[in-house]
């Protein structure tokens, strides 16, 4: 009986190519191992942004699960904090809901009995619905038009069917085009821009806000920024829109079609030459040349310190972290640092970092969080001395870590200044320990 | 209006008790579901699972796996999980999509068992039922695949049937009633809080069974008909868990699960109380109520037995105290884990 955990090196990786990825690192094929790691995995509304959380991103909106009861059991964790105080609420289906489809009638009551029992009207009412729905065939615009006459207010339906995560429009990227589907076509003003992907806003002192007003823009609307619902209508009146993460693709697509913004896509990375090449490249689509020179530079110095401090910093990298784990990981070797292990899941986007990593570090071991054998994972002979990532610190339990997975996104040359202040303080706060 | 929940969140559902069962007994555990499910027991409905390993799965199940009923897939997956991992036996554990696309657990059961050579439970839970039912189906069919060997009976060995961190929110809960009876000089076997498998196996061997929560009160009339085994139902703990409080004469309502409820009665009696209501969300056995009992539903029927003002005292979990904005009277919390998701923190209190 086998009682390691499976890997495959970067090297092994890189020579089998994309189309020949072992059937281990494919999550469908096989079964998913649940433990702490894959958490954000299986349960994405269990911590960070997932559909539900991210549903309530428009101010003041609220969200009605029709569900089972197991679909919403977790969300009291969401509930106890207060920005989500009085905003869930819950339409629990039973046997005969399932047979007679009788909940979907129960909707409009239930969406205008709440709204009735709230002090203050809220703006917008989320529908969220789950698997049970999506294998009915719910027609659930239909429901939420019903709603919207009883209640008086905009409801919108929001999905979160995990059964279509590897589809082609899985629930990330449906509640991202849920949440703008609300905005109505107003006047284009040239100096708006809104920055689309997160749930949060970027960390104050990314240097994109910079970048952009040095491009002449003069307000930037991130959507978790909006004070209030009117704000929120403002985001139509951008000029363009930047896509910071790839799940908000179709959201953006979107955008253009119904109201006319055109999109750019900015990649999160961790290496600083490449963040300066992505800046260059933006800066020619918008004719102008950024002045980014003070940012990269406070960039390499956090990096330089802690290289000075640490040299022999041998780093595992896990998935569960603001970040690509292969392009972190690309990073960290180019810095001169090993990185030992990564936990992560190979996509067509990142096989790129992949082969690049191959040519440096082609013994890092990979590692997918969710396949069976990680039951028997053990990091003990691994020669990591620092873990970034929940899932790495929750393998790597005898060594300092930075969990790296803040609601406020790190980004750019920022987020690298940001990152390696934020291991130096935990290598010291380690050294610190009794 | 009924199903609507506007200050509780959803109950755990009957996957996550039979996980509760199941958890500590070193079988493979699958989750029958496309991730969400899983992550909902493991991330909030099993306490043990941040701090000891379990072998428990996703199924994995994406959308064309539901509408195809492409069942030979999941057996081909947990069969090739089981050539990799050291295991005792296989359990499925259903949800609301199962469910919907109407699986045959016996023929899914079947066709594992032949494949993987290993024992194989199967869970018809559905996501829509409550953890009870779920505790019940699983702890059933526990003792139903493993305790089939007659064996001479052990004197003073007593078997708690029932005890699970849902029913309980106390993950020490089995070495505090293994120390009671030890103190007794009996030896306590608590099935799946700290005893495992082989335990179940010699189930026949228990002078008699402790039942702690329903859910286990069909499991223990089973092996009482199977090998004669007697039963007894109650909470012994219950004792350490009633704040020190002047109850003479008061009037109290217990919301928990029906034994644990049962148990702080008679306590409370003890104690002085003149009336003591028992009601719970969750399954009460016919021959464990006494006249007056409440079964709740919905949140309204809470609202309104309670809003009654001969109330002194409730005893509820801390998360329904939201519910009761204008009770004069005293609050005491007892944290009910398939309720609130959170666990006992002793001592249990009067709410400040």
């Amino acid at each position: 009986m086998m009682q390691d955990a499976f890997f495959c090196t970067v090297g092994e990786l890189a020579a089998m190519g994309r189309e020949n990825i072992p059937p281990q690192f494919i999550s469908g094929a096989h079964l998913i191992y649940s433990s702490p790691a894959t958490l954000a995995f299986n349960s994405p509304g269990a911590e960070g942004f997932g559909v539900k959380r991210a549903g309530l991103a428009i101010p003041d909106s609220i969200m009605l699960i029709v569900a089972p009861g197991c679909c919403g059991r977790n969300t009291s964790l969401i509930s106890s904090m207060r920005e989500y105080d009085q905003r869930f609420f819950y339409l629990m289906m039973d046997e005969t809901d399932i047979v007679t489809g009788r909940h979907l009638k129960k909707i409009p009551k239930a969406v205008k009995e709440i709204c009735d029992s709230l002090e203050k009207k809220p703006s917008v009412v989320m529908i969220c619905i789950t698997c049970v729905d999506a294998l009915l065939g719910t027609d659930m615009e239909r429901v939420c038009r019903k709603a919207q006459e009883a209640a008086g207010l905009p409801v919108r339906p929001c999905y979160m069917y995990a059964l279509t995560r590897e589809g082609r429009k899985p629930p990330m990227v449906h509640v991202r085009q849920s949440l703008y589907s609300l905005l109505e076509p107003r006047k284009k003003k040239g100096n708006v821009v809104n920055l689309l992907g997160f749930f949060s806003p970027l960390v104050d002192d990314c240097e994109l806000y910079d970048l952009l007003h040095q491009a002449g823009v003069k307000t930037i609307h991130e959507i978790s920024a909006c004070r209030d619902y009117e704000e929120y209508q403002t985001m139509s009146e951008a000029n363009f829109n930047l896509v910071l993460h790839p799940e908000a693709r179709f959201a953006a697509e979107d955008f253009h079609d119904r109201l006319k913004i055109p999109f750019i896509e900015l990649t999160r990375l961790y290496q600083i030459d490449k963040i300066g090449s992505q800046y260059r490249a933006f800066g020619k689509v918008l004719g102008v040349t950024f002045d980014d020179q003070a940012a990269a530079e406070s960039a390499q110095k956090a990096v330089d310190a802690f290289k000075a401090q640490y040299p022999e910093t041998a780093f595992a990298v896990g998935e569960c972290m603001n970040g690509d784990a292969f392009e972190l990981s690309l990073a960290l070797v180019r810095y001169g640092f090993k990185v030992p292990e990564i936990y992560g899941t190979i996509t067509a986007e990142n096989f790129i970092y992949i082969k690049q990593l191959a040519a440096i570090s082609p013994e890092t071991r990979v590692y997918s969080n969710m396949e069976p054998t990680m039951l028997y994972y053990d990091g003990g002979n691994s020669g990591v001395n620092m873990a970034i990532g929940k899932d790495a610190a929750y393998y790597h339990q005898n060594c300092p870590n930075v969990m790296w997975n803040q609601d406020r996104q790190p980004y750019g040359y920022a987020g690298v200044r940001r990152l390696f202040e934020a291991l130096t303080e935990a290598e010291n706060r380690w050294e610190e320990q009794p | 209006m009924k199903g609507l929940r506007k200050y509780l969140t959803p109950f755990a559902p009957d996957q996550s008790g039979a996980v509760s069962v199941l958890y500590e007994l070193g079988g493979i555990l699958v989750i029958c579901d496309a991730g969400g499910c899983v992550g909902n027991v493991c991330g909030f409905d099993e306490p043990r699972w941040f701090s000891r390993k379990s072998a428990i799965f996703s199924a994995g199940l994406r959308d064309m796996d539901a509408i195809l009923g492409r069942d030979d897939r999941l057996v081909a997956k947990l069969t090739s999980a089981v050539e990799k991992l050291d295991v005792s036996f296989a359990a499925i554990i259903g949800t609301p999509v199962p469910a919907v696309i109407g699986t045959d657990y016996k023929a899914l059961g079947r066709m594992t068992e032949k494949k993987t050579g290993l024992p194989v439970l199967t869970i018809d839970t559905n996501g829509m039922d409550l953890y009870d039912k779920g505790q019940e189906k699983a702890w059933l069919a526990l003792f139903k695949k493993f305790a089939v060997d007659e064996m001479p009976v052990e004197k003073g060995r007593v078997g708690i049937i029932g005890a699970t961190p849902q029913d309980l929110s106390d993950l020490s809960a089995g070495d505090k009633l293994r120390q009671l009876f030890a103190a007794d000089g009996k030896k306590a076997v608590c099935y799946g809080m700290g005893d495992g498998l082989d335990a179940v196996k010699q189930a026949a061997s228990a002078e008699y069974n402790l039942v702690v929560s329903p859910s286990a009160l069909e499991t223990a009339k089973y092996l009482q008909k199977q090998f004669g085994t007697p039963y007894v139902v109650g909470y012994p703990l219950v004792r350490t868990m009633l704040p020190e409080l002047d109850y003479t004469g008061k009037k109290v309502l217990i919301v928990h699960q029906q034994v644990l409820a049962n148990a702080l009665r008679e306590e409370l009696k003890m104690r002085g109380a003149s009336e003591v209501k028992v009601c719970s969300w969750f399954d009460m056995k016919s021959e464990l109520l006494e006249e007056g009992d409440v079964y709740l539903k919905e949140e309204d029927d809470f609202t309104e037995l309670a809003a009654d003002s001969k109330w002194d005292v409730i005893i509820a979990d801390n998360c329904m105290t939201a519910m009761l904005p204008k009770f004069e009277g005293q609050f005491v919390w007892i944290r009910h884990f398939a309720v609130s998701g959170k666990l006992m923190q002793w001592k249990a209190g009067p709410a400040e």
